[in-house]
């Protein structure tokens, strides 16, 4: 009884904080509503600011079929948005082990170089890159899209970070049962890294998949399927938009992040700063 | 040492599965691709407009299967007209055309300088048989650059002004008091019908401003004189302006924010009784079905009027690259089909049909399907008008910056607007134009 | 044992090093190259007669450009603070550990980062266009006496992006903030307690200088992003009204591809001064901030 109402007025005092996250909540979710109704309406109905539910979402789907290789893109997205996330963890988080676990001075001044590549705005690198993708025959291929970002100063300085909790005690006692260096970082420092691990998988995918400019401009293949971001803004040219067949376009490009999101979410929470489990 | 090799092996590992994976994810683009360069029959073509020249696209490809049946054209989708300008801006910044289509579609106002500054990324397209005297000189004048013609035009870009007939009937007016009239009688018109009914008689796309450029035009002026902005001392400007500011205030031409704003709000959302653009806005004004009957099209005001106005606004024209391994198919095709050729007709019909294309091969807008009334126009014969209106068009001076003084010019109208002095602020975009241009 | 360690350590950053070297130090560059050259990049600007800081100088006199710089750093101002600061409120009252349905609140505020940029930009167009939906709804409250042209004044147009900044990352940046707190050392709290500290004090005093590396990594992450702002400015307000929403990223891009009158040199030049604000903007923020022993 008394438990109960101790219960009720903690709950009570946190009325205010409930009224605010609502609200939060609200203004974050309100536009997404609004996507996904649009996505079945029709587009004079979207123009005209229905944000109730229609029923014109099959005839968009149709629509959005007929006028995008949408499957293409979306296997396309999903492939290089995968790719680049594997192999940028696997470089981000073993260099983020060294930089941190190996420290020293002049590892330091590396560190502090690699930042620098964080600082540029990309639109002056994306000529010389491209130039050097056309040179290497890159272009349209996977390692075209993913080389660029695969090793990024974020995600190393990420590792780096949540690797200064790493119990050094743990990695001297491996060494003394005979472990190697690259063994330690398999067997152990992986293992318990695992939410930064995940953490690391969401935003690296969510950026990858998310990505444009780049995109748009390395995947010169005239037959192949592009990637959604690109599918989308074809969509969104031209005279004449229309806005249903475009929103769900919006859709199925938004739901496999938010996916993602949801699977890794409980350890993407404890994995951002680095809580080792 | 041992432990780095290790690591290497891992990280080749790591790489050889997505390369395979890589494979096996994409043979499709991998084989078409081999193909394309394989087959004498398929061009690859880029274009950026799903309900409009895409379409027109396929007529042309269905057209000259009927001469080779083997002929096979790949249309690839872009967002937009940029997208073709940054592919061969790259394509050329990095030597390297392979990465280019045979053939692209290609905004008329860009195309001169792209000649210019990329000479190997275009192949001329003399001597393919077309007769040039069947296009409209303005036309013409984008595609030729000193003396060599590199473009087959596809759209007519003719400017038209389409009115609500019922709103203006409403007010006492029909579509002959809004011809041939001067834009001081035009904005007395504008101001009833906004009083009348509510609504504005023009809209513009405010992040785009091309409607100084279209009444410059219809006066036979340009905003350039001798390769440098012509503003503060051109009075056909300062009054053209005048008007735009005069509307705006009036609330009788609404200025949108965005291309989606100006159509989707302005035009489809019933809120103009009038639009005036490139005849390529008609697929937008007929969206509005309940609309249909209601419109018709005419010429535009002019400054002093007693004489109607023409214009013309956002054509394109298609283009050869360097890259084309296949130049003569490439040339007959462009020839049979856009060019006048014997496949003009079915292809210019089809592509006013399925995307309201309409041609600037005088020949081809003689067909029957121009002569037909149009339902959504109140049964006015509207395509073959345009084509009419197309020859009209003056000629004026034209240059690589012209989206920069497009831009300046819309700034200023914005700040003129905002309580500036139209003197003092076309002089500063004239100032900025000229410093863009390194003048 | 110690030395030869360390030594192993260098191989494990390899293959990171010389990708970062050979995919961004070398195109940034080549750019620096380029930044003195002429408009298509195909000659030294020198060549034409001009001195070799040409396409430097020309950035001072260039009135369109100081706009954009202008626009970028009342952004930075403005936004990052009011986004941080609601970040951790948020993070901070998400960790109550009475709080119910705290994982339905927290994915509710992290979803509109999960949207592509091209997305967001297209929705928040729609919602504040004069015959959008903001209007309507504000009109309806009786908030507003007349429908608001949002996109088309410079007051209201810096406003829209700023708040479709806020709403985009906040949840982002609350995510790194809730997982700092996680990780706090809750003896300290316990002691403070004890000393009778109340709510702000123990916040101020014992949150914030704990959650610091956290913040200054958020700072830094959000001051790179914010001078690097182009999404918003291309496909929000396009720049307008009179370039004066334009970010410095939107004029190089226009500058390099856009208004279909490329200036390579130029182009480079202008991200070339982009790069040092960031740069020296960091080593500040870094200096402030150091807890490293």
């Amino acid at each position: 009884m008394t438990e109960r109402k101790k219960m009720s007025a903690i709950q009570r005092r946190l009325i205010p904080s409930y009224i605010f996250l609502v609200i939060v909540a609200l203004f974050s979710v309100f536009p997404l509503y609004w996507m996904l109704t649009a996505a079945t309406n029709t587009t004079q109905e979207v123009a005209q600011g229905k944000i109730l539910f229609g029923a014109n979402l099959m005839v968009n789907f149709r629509n959005l079929l007929a006028s995008a290789k949408l499957w293409g893109a979306m296997g396309n997205s999903f492939f290089y948005a995968a790719a680049l996330t594997v192999l940028s963890l696997f470089i981000c988080s073993l260099a983020g082990y060294g930089f941190e676990l190996y420290h020293d001075k002049g590892k330091d001044i590396v560190f502090a170089i690699l930042l620098l590549a964080m600082m540029i705005p990309g639109v002056a690198t994306m000529i010389p890159l491209f130039k050097m993708m056309s040179k290497m025959h890159l272009l349209s291929t996977v390692w075209g899209f993913v080389l660029p970002t695969v090793a990024t100063p974020f995600m190393i300085m990420m590792f780096r970070q949540n690797s200064r909790n790493f119990p050094l005690e743990v990695m001297d006692a491996a060494r003394i049962d005979g472990l190697g260096e690259l063994a330690i970082f398999f067997r152990i420092y992986m293992p318990m890294m695992k939410s930064t691990y995940a953490a690391a998988a969401v935003i690296t995918f969510m950026n990858a998949w998310n990505s444009y400019l780049w995109p748009r401009v390395v995947l010169t293949d005239p037959n192949s399927a592009k990637t959604m971001p690109i599918l989308i803004a074809n969509l969104a040219g031209g005279y004449t938009i229309d806005y249903g067949v475009l929103m769900l376009g919006v859709l199925f490009c938004s739901l496999p992040t938010v996916i993602v999101f949801f699977i890794l979410q409980k350890q993407f929470a404890q994995g951002i700063t680095g809580a080792i489990k | 040492m041992k432990k780095y090799l290790a690591l290497l092996l891992a990280l080749v590992m790591v790489f050889a599965l997505a390369a395979c994976g890589g494979e096996t994810a994409k043979p499709e683009t991998e084989t078409a691709q081999t193909e394309t360069a394989a087959d004498p029959n398929t061009l690859t073509v880029y274009a950026w407009d799903a309900n409009f020249n895409i379409p027109a696209l396929k007529a042309a490809e269905a057209a000259y299967q009927k001469k080779n049946p083997d002929f096979k054209l790949e249309i690839v989708q872009q967002s937009g007209s940029s997208d073709v300008e940054n592919a061969v801006t790259l394509a050329a910044q990095a030597n390297d055309l392979s990465t280019l289509p045979d053939i692209v579609l290609f905004q008329d106002h860009y195309i001169q300088r792209y000649v210019r500054d990329y000479p190997t990324a275009w192949t001329p397209i003399e001597g393919a048989p077309i007769n040039w005297d069947d296009f409209g000189a303005e036309k013409l004048s984008y595609s030729t650059i000193e003396g060599v013609h590199y473009g087959v035009p596809v759209d007519n870009g003719t400017a038209i002004f389409a009115y609500r007939t019922d709103i203006l009937e409403q007010c006492g007016y029909t579509i002959d008091d809004v011809t041939g009239i001067s834009w001081d009688q035009w904005l007395e018109i504008a101001r009833k019908v906004k009083e009348e009914t509510g609504m504005a008689l023009l809209s513009m796309d405010h992040s785009g401003d091309d409607l100084p450029y279209m009444m410059l035009q219809a006066e036979g002026v340009s905003q350039f004189e001798d390769g440098k902005p012509n503003f503060v001392n051109n009075d056909k400007m300062k009054k053209i302006i005048d008007v735009i500011v005069t509307g705006a205030n009036d609330g009788t031409i609404i200025l949108a924010n965005s291309w989606s704003e100006y159509t989707d709000n302005t035009i489809v959302g019933n809120q103009v009784a009038g639009v005036m653009n490139g005849n390529w806005i008609i697929p937008t004004i007929s969206l509005v079905a309940e609309n249909s009957g209601k419109w018709a099209i005419t010429t535009l005001p002019t400054i002093d009027g007693g004489k109607e106005g023409y214009a013309a606004n956002g054509g394109s024209s298609l283009y050869i690259t360097g890259n084309c391994k296949n130049v003569d198919l490439a040339k007959d095709f462009l020839a049979y089909t856009f060019g006048g050729g014997e496949g003009a007709l079915e292809t210019y019909d089809n592509a006013l049909r399925d995307g309201g294309v309409i041609t600037c091969c005088i020949s081809a807008g003689q067909s029957e399907v121009y002569q037909e009334g149009v339902e959504f126009f109140g049964g006015q014969a509207i395509y073959s008008t345009i084509v009419e209106m197309g020859s009209h068009v003056p000629v004026i001076e034209q240059s690589d910056f012209h989206y920069n003084a497009r831009t300046n010019v819309g700034n200023a109208i914005t700040n003129i607007q905002n309580g500036g002095d139209l003197e003092a602020e076309l002089q500063t975009a004239e100032d900025q134009v000229n410093f863009e241009m390194g003048n | 044992m110690e030395r030869k360690q360390k030594r192993i350590g260098w191989y494990f950053l390899l293959t990171a090093t010389a990708l970062i070297c050979v995919f961004s130090f070398f195109p940034m560059f080549s750019a620096l190259v380029t930044s003195f050259k002429n408009s298509t990049g195909a000659q030294w600007i020198t060549e034409s007669g001009k001195p070799w800081y040409y396409n430097y100088a020309r950035m001072f006199q260039d009135k369109t450009f100081m706009t954009t710089l202008k626009n970028t750093f009342l952004y930075l101002i403005i936004q990052v603070p009011i986004m941080l600061v609601f970040a951790i409120l948020l993070a901070q009252i998400l960790n109550n550990k009475d709080l119910k349905l705290r994982g339905f609140f927290r994915t509710c505020i992290f979803l509109p980062c999960a949207i592509s940029l091209v997305s967001y930009a297209l929705i928040f167009r729609s919602l504040f266009a004069t015959e959008g939906l903001v209007n309507s709804i504000l009109l309806a409250l009786g908030f507003i006496p007349a429908k608001i042209n949002w996109l088309g004044q410079t007051g209201t147009a810096r406003f829209v992006i700023i708040f479709a900044l806020v709403w985009r990352w906040t949840g982002y940046n609350m995510v790194f903030y809730l997982a700092g707190l996680q990780n706090l050392d809750y003896s300290v709290y316990e002691a403070a307690r004890i000393d009778g500290a109340n709510g702000w004090k123990t916040f101020w005093h014992i949150t914030v200088p704990q959650l610091r590396p956290v913040i200054i990594m958020t700072f830094i992450m959000s001051i790179n992003g914010t001078l690097q702002l182009f999404d918003e400015s291309v496909n929000l307000t396009n720049g307008g009204p009179a370039g004066t929403t334009m970010t410095m990223s939107h004029y190089i891009y226009n500058n390099a591809f856009g208004t279909g009158t490329a200036n390579f040199g130029y182009a480079s030049a202008m991200s070339f001064l982009v790069f040092i604000l960031v740069a020296i903007l960091a080593v500040i923020n870094l200096k402030v901030g150091d807890t490293r022993d």
